[in-house]
Parts: structure tokens; C-alpha cells; sequence
């Protein structure tokens, strides 16, 4: 018996809607169709009236959502792609975001952006927009990278009375699965030292932890010693456990799918460059896509995101600095 | 899959190039990573160039007995596809991503290049003496200073210490026998770091001491030639203390008064009691505030006051039997006036044209170059012969 990511997500939403009345789903084709990718599967018909289609237009929905949450109630809205949130931007950053700050009534919404790239995705079904949320105060910003954490995580975000943008990976909806899901250990705001090592930290989230890892196994055989920090949470950013793991290594490379411009890769090197420049021996690095909109064609998709192969590199050149 | 490039390294601080003169591992052998791939020479030594990482060489871009410059790419090291299924290669097939050299294979070390307003912009980041922050950061912690790391072989990028050369070195350190220096040995090592960052220079010329052994005996006790040589000095200075002024950014900065201070031993360590206004007072007065001095220094009893200031320092290192040496002048000083031992010489007198024994003695006049020159600094070191020739009048 083994669980994926995305049932991990379904699994969340169904305690969610057991345990809270006040929670419902909403989303284009999230009832009977079970979401388009089958996030909600079969929760319709075990929540009647609770797990709701709405019409194409996210900016409707986040309005409604946002309404819904000064009534008392706790949405969870379904993006069906993290793109397409920007077509519900403002209601997200000019109203979610804000409104506790300005009547003082809590926005209890949570927004699941299917994020990320797959094979073939291209530009409009691939974008990982973490960074641009998390520009905004007034969010709070996930992004799981493990099974637990997207099942824990999604759940407390529930719980939590600040708007959520909850990035989920695309491509860990189904590659990804555990056992079964463990014990909670973390709050979210926490870091978690995925990986313990002397030589150099590599600090990533979401999908591009089990990159990461990766590399970081193939380099023990050579006998270097990667620590690999996931954030879990891009915001609150858990400043302490990156500027721990950096003291320990003195070299730090920052890993991110997103773009490089004013990414959350650049804040994690600005942050330890301005609070901690005496614990590196040398220049951060980051490694992002690139500077780019994200191509169809798989092979060049593969070479516009970090790759395995191209945070090796990252890393022998951040090694040899 | 991955291309590793192979770099000529930074070999020594001041080398530029290296000559291949052999290869150590042929195209298609498997390398482990530190493994020696060729041996280099440079004109100071022969090297070997270390494989960056495990793999298997793929090319040699050069030739045997050719020179090449420090951060050129000698050769590929293709790294073994990765083991580990992961996500992104799962998506993608490695064999037919696209050529893509910035994110597949090191990136070029990073070369000197004018892009700052046209200006050439040096890139001490690639040098053997660029500290990395953490590295200040530990050497502040413990006090210690750049000095201290000469010892130290830096295996960082251009040969820099990195951190953990550092903290290897501090290893072993600790298993060597040691001794706790003094506060006065402390205090020396750093005043002598300060100033080592001046270039300096020594002149020195021959002095005849028989005029002032003849003055001394007038005197109960007698005065010992430093104080002469400080009198002298002294007066030599305020008829032109351009000598002695500091240069700080583009000023001279000349000297209040003429307090000079005298190089006194003590246990593990040397002070410096300073004589004020040595040019308002004549030696026969200079005897007593001298002798108190030096008794002060020696028994470690120097109030604040009679320390520091002092625009130049009067070394006598004939004391210890030397008759010639470069002593340092203090930070805030420019010069610094040596007395060698005196020997008795041949000296040749032109008016009986025959040798007549005479006391001679090396002065020397130590100074920071970048306010005087040669000429200066020998024009004001005559001077003070000259004036050490006519005792009476000091």
C-alpha cells in the first residue's frame, strides 16, 4: 500500500471537509469530474453540496472565496494550473492578501496552484510563481516537496486564518509516493535539513529537492558531503535553519525551478549575504531556470530547467570557488 | 553528459604561466578526483595538475613543452551519468539534450575583463590572497592577522585558503609544542606588521666615535653614544623636519615637536621611552631625563606619558656586538636612526698620509620611501655625522 503526492493532497481535503463544516471546495471541474487531476476525486459525492464546479473565470472565484471567508467559512480553491491564478491576481494580492490588514477580519482561504513543469507543459502550464506571491505581504507561501508535507501542510494551511497560496508539484503528483504518511513533525514556517553534510548546502523547495538529493548522493561516492536545506515554506522563510546550515558548510548554492529575477533564490542569497556574509568562504551561487518563457519541446525543457546533471555542475564549480 | 574542464591552476602568487612537460593519465583512462593528471613547471617549481572531480578524460587541448597561462582549459573529464533516477532525467533523455555548455558543464573560470568604465578590473576573487569573509571572520575571532597564514597552502580557487585549509592548519597547530608569547611579544609582532606595510629602505655610512669617547669621559656617569647620536639627531631634524613627516593620502604631515624615542630591551620585547623636545635641550641636560629613562624602560616602569609620540627612534644595536642591521621603524614613525659597534679601524690621514687607529661605527638611517628617498635620507644621515664629529656643541 503506497500513497502518491496527489493523494496525499485528496487525502488532505477529505479530513479537511470531515472535520471542519465551514470547509468546502471550490474550482472548475472539481465536483463530479474529481478536478483535472483528480485532486477531488470522488469528494463530491462523499460531501454533498460541499465541493462545488465554478465557472471559467478565476478571478470569480478567488471573489467568491475571499466573500465566502468573511462569512466564517474556510474555501479551498483549485487552480487548475498555477498560470492561470494570474487571471485571479487581483483579487488574491489586492483583496486576500490585504483584507485582514485593513477591516481585521481574517481571509481563511486556501488557493492550490498546481505548479511546475512536466514533459511538454510549455509555457502556460509550467510556471512555478512562488516568488511573485510571496512579493506580497499578507500571504503565506508552500510549497512541499515530500508526500507528508504536502498532506500536513495542506492541512494546516486550513487551519491557519492568513490566505495560503499552496504550490503542489506537478510532476511529484504521481512520481512521487511514500509507504504511508508518517507521523507530523514540522509546523509550517519551519525548514527541514533534508540531508546532513559538511562541504556545501544546497537550499531548494519543491520538486527540486529530489534533484538535489540526488546529486548529493552521487557526490558522497566521491566522498563530499552535500546538506540539502528544503524550505518547505517560501514564506515565512525560515531564515535560522538556512544561516545553521550555511554556518556549518561555508558554501551555499540556491536551487529554484522559477525564474531568476527577484526569485526566492535570490532572497535566501540576499538574506544570508546581508546577516551572514562571515559565514561563507565563498560566493553564493543559485542555479534557476532560465531567463526565459518555458518551452514545449521536452529536450528543451529539460535544458531550461535545473536539471541533476546542471546542479552538478553548480556544484563542482561552487566546490572549487 | 557532463564535460568537466580541466584548469591550469593558480601555481604561486606570482605565476602567470606553467610549461607541460608530461602526462600522467592518458585520453579514456578513468581519474578519481585529486588524482595528478600532468606535471607542470613553472620557473619556480614542478607541479601537478589534479583532476576536479571523478570521471573519464576525454581530451587534451595541449601539448608537451608548451607554456600556458594560469585558468586556461587543458583538457575534459566526462562525468559518469548520474546512477540516481530522479525526476528531471526520467523526463528527459540525456543523449539527446540539446548541447547546453552553461548548465552542463563547469562554467568558465572567470577572467580578468575591463568592463568597469573601461578600466581593467582586478579579480583578487581568483587570486591566492583573496580571503573569503568567513575566513576574516575566523582569523578575527581568534586575533590573528594575514601573517599569520604564511605557512599555509591554499588548495581554494587561484590557490586561495579556504576555510578548511584553515581549520587543518589550526589542527595542526594544536598538536605542536607551544608557548604562550607575551603582551609585550604581541604587542611588537603587531606594531611590526603595521609598519611592514611601508616600503622601507636603510643607508648607512661610517662614523668616527673618537670625538664623542673623548667628550664622554667629561662626564660622571658617562653618557652612552645613543644619546649623542639622539642629540644629533635631534638638531639635524629641526633645521628640516621634512624628513620626518608622515605621509597620509596626498599631505605631508610634519612633526609637532622634536620628541625622539630610544630603543630600550626588556624581557621579550623592546619599549620605547620617548625624550620630548630633544632639540630645545643641550646634551648636558638631556644626561639625567636619559638615564631616568632608560632605568623606567628596564624595570618596566614607564608612565603613559613618557612612551609614544615620538617622531623618530634611535636604535643602538651595537649593544649586542652588530655593526650593521635595518631596524624597523614604529607605525607612526618614518625614521629610525641605527648605531652599529664600534671597531677599531685603519684610517687613513691625508696630513701624515699614513693609517692612524680610529673607533668607527655603522650608522644606520631606516625610512619609510615613500616620504624620502636616498638622497634625503643620506643628506640628513651626513648631518648627524657631521654634527657627532663636534661634540661640544650638542
Amino acid at each position: 500500500m503506497s500513497i502518491t503526492y496527489l493523494e496525499a493532497i485528496r487525502a488532505a481535503q477529505e479530513r479537511a471537509l470531515a472535520e471542519n463544516p465551514n470547509v468546502f471546495i471550490y474550482g472548475q471541474d472539481v465536483g463530479e469530474f474529481g478536478g483535472a487531476f483528480k485532486a477531488t476525486k470522488n469528494l463530491a459525492k462523499m460531501f454533498p453540496g460541499r465541493v462545488i464546479d465554478a465557472p471559467i473565470s478565476e478571478d470569480a472565484i478567488v471573489g467568491a472565496a475571499v466573500g465566502a471567508a468573511l462569512q466564517g467559512m474556510k474555501p479551498i480553491i483549485e487552480m487548475q494550473f498555477a498560470d492561470f491564478s494570474i487571471t485571479g491576481f487581483n483579487q488574491i494580492v489586492n483583496h486576500a492578501a490585504t483584507l485582514y490588514w485593513r477591516t481585521g477580519i481574517p481571509c481563511s482561504v486556501v488557493i492550490r496552484l498546481p505548479s511546475g513543469g512536466t514533459l511538454g507543459g510549455g509555457p502556460f502550464h509550467s510556471q512555478s510563481l512562488e516568488a511573485i506571491y510571496a512579493h506580497y505581504p499578507g500571504l503565506i507561501v508552500l510549497t512541499p516537496a515530500t508526500v507528508d508535507d504536502a498532506y500536513w501542510m495542506l492541512l494546516e494551511a486550513v487551519e491557519i486564518e492568513d490566505p495560503i497560496i499552496f504550490c503542489e508539484h506537478k510532476y511529484l503528483y504521481y512520481h512521487l509516493k511514500a509507504e504511508k504518511i508518517s507521523e507530523k513533525d514540522l509546523p509550517i514556517g519551519k525548514a527541514r535539513i533534508a540531508r546532513v553534510g559538511r562541504d556545501a548546502t544546497i537550499v531548494t523547495y519543491s520538486a527540486m529537492l529530489h534533484e538535489a538529493l540526488a546529486v548529493a548522493n552521487e557526490l558522497a561516492t566521491e566522498g563530499t558531503e552535500l546538506e540539502i536545506v528544503d524550505l518547505r515554506s517560501v514564506k515565512p522563510i525560515d531564515t535560522d535553519t538556512i544561516m545553521a546550515s550555511v554556518a556549518r558548510t561555508g558554501r551555499l548554492l540556491v536551487v529554484g525551478e522559477s525564474w531568476p529575477w527577484g526569485g526566492v533564490s535570490a532572497e535566501v542569497i540576499a538574506r544570508v549575504c546581508c546577516e551572514g556574509l562571515s559565514l561563507l568562504d565563498a560566493p553564493p551561487q543559485r542555479l534557476n531556470s532560465k531567463d526565459t518563457p518555458i518551452p514545449y519541446h521536452p529536450n528543451l525543457w529539460g535544458s531550461h530547467r535545473p536539471t541533476a546533471h546542471s546542479i552538478m555542475a553548480a556544484v563542482r564549480n561552487l566546490l572549487n570557488l | 553528459m557532463a564535460q568537466i574542464q580541466v584548469v591550469m591552476p593558480q601555481l604561486g602568487e606570482s605565476i602567470a604561466e606553467a610549461t607541460v612537460i608530461n602526462f600522467l593519465v592518458n585520453v579514456g583512462d578513468e581519474v578519481q578526483s585529486g588524482q595528478d593528471l600532468l606535471e607542470v613547471e613553472t620557473n619556480k617549481a614542478m607541479m601537478t595538475v589534479k583532476s576536479p572531480c571523478k570521471g573519464k578524460l576525454t581530451k587534451w587541448l595541449v601539448t608537451v613543452n608548451e607554456s600556458y597561462p594560469v585558468g586556461s582549459v587543458l583538457g575534459y573529464i566526462e562525468v559518469k551519468e548520474m546512477q540516481t533516477k530522479t525526476t528531471g532525467n526520467e523526463a528527459v533523455d540525456a543523449k539527446k539534450t540539446p548541447e547546453c555548455p552553461q548548465s552542463q558543464a563547469l562554467p568558465q573560470q572567470q577572467n580578468v575583463s575591463p568592463t568597469v568604465r573601461g578600466l581593467p578590473v582586478p579579480a583578487p576573487v581568483l587570486g591566492a590572497s583573496y580571503m573569503s569573509p568567513r575566513l576574516k571572520a575566523r582569523m578575527h575571532e581568534l586575533g590573528l592577522n594575514t601573517a599569520d597564514l604564511a605557512g599555509v597552502k591554499g588548495s581554494g580557487a587561484g590557490g586561495r585558503i579556504t576555510i578548511d585549509d584553515f581549520e587543518r592548519y589550526l589542527d595542526f597547530i594544536e598538536k605542536q609544542k607551544k608557548t604562550k608569547a607575551s603582551p609585550m611579544r604581541v604587542a611588537v609582532a603587531d606594531a611590526m606588521c603595521r609598519s611592514w606595510k611601508r616600503p622601507l629602505a636603510t643607508v648607512g655610512l661610517y662614523a668616527s666615535l673618537d670625538k664623542i669617547l673623548e667628550h664622554r669621559k667629561n662626564f660622571s656617569p658617562k653618557p652612552g653614544p645613543s644619546l649623542y647620536a639622539l642629540r644629533a639627531l635631534a638638531i639635524a631634524l629641526s633645521e628640516n623636519s621634512a624628513p620626518a613627516g608622515r605621509l597620509i593620502g596626498k599631505v605631508i604631515v610634519h612633526p609637532q615637536a622634536i620628541d625622539i624615542g630610544i630603543a630600550v630591551e626588556a624581557e621579550d620585547g623592546v619599549l620605547v621611552p620617548v625624550v620630548r623636545s630633544a632639540d630645545k635641550k643641550s646634551l648636558n641636560e638631556l644626561i639625567p631625563i636619559y638615564n631616568e629613562l632608560i632605568n623606567l624602560a628596564r624595570q618596566r616602569k614607564l608612565a603613559i606619558e613618557q612612551t609614544g609620540g615620538s617622531i623618530a627612534t634611535v636604535s643602538n644595536y651595537g649593544t649586542f656586538g652588530l655593526v650593521w642591521a635595518t631596524p624597523i621603524p614604529l607605525p607612526e614613525q618614518t625614521l629610525v636612526l641605527g648605531l652599529g659597534a664600534g671597531r677599531v679601524s685603519p684610517v687613513l690621514d691625508k696630513e701624515k698620509n699614513q693609517f692612524v687607529p680610529s673607533t668607527l661605527a655603522c650608522m644606520t638611517l631606516s625610512f619609510d620611501h615613500r616620504v624620502l628617498d636616498g638622497g634625503a635620507a643620506g643628506r640628513l644621515l651626513n648631518r648627524i655625522v657631521e654634527l657627532l664629529n663636534n661634540p661640544e656643541e650638542l
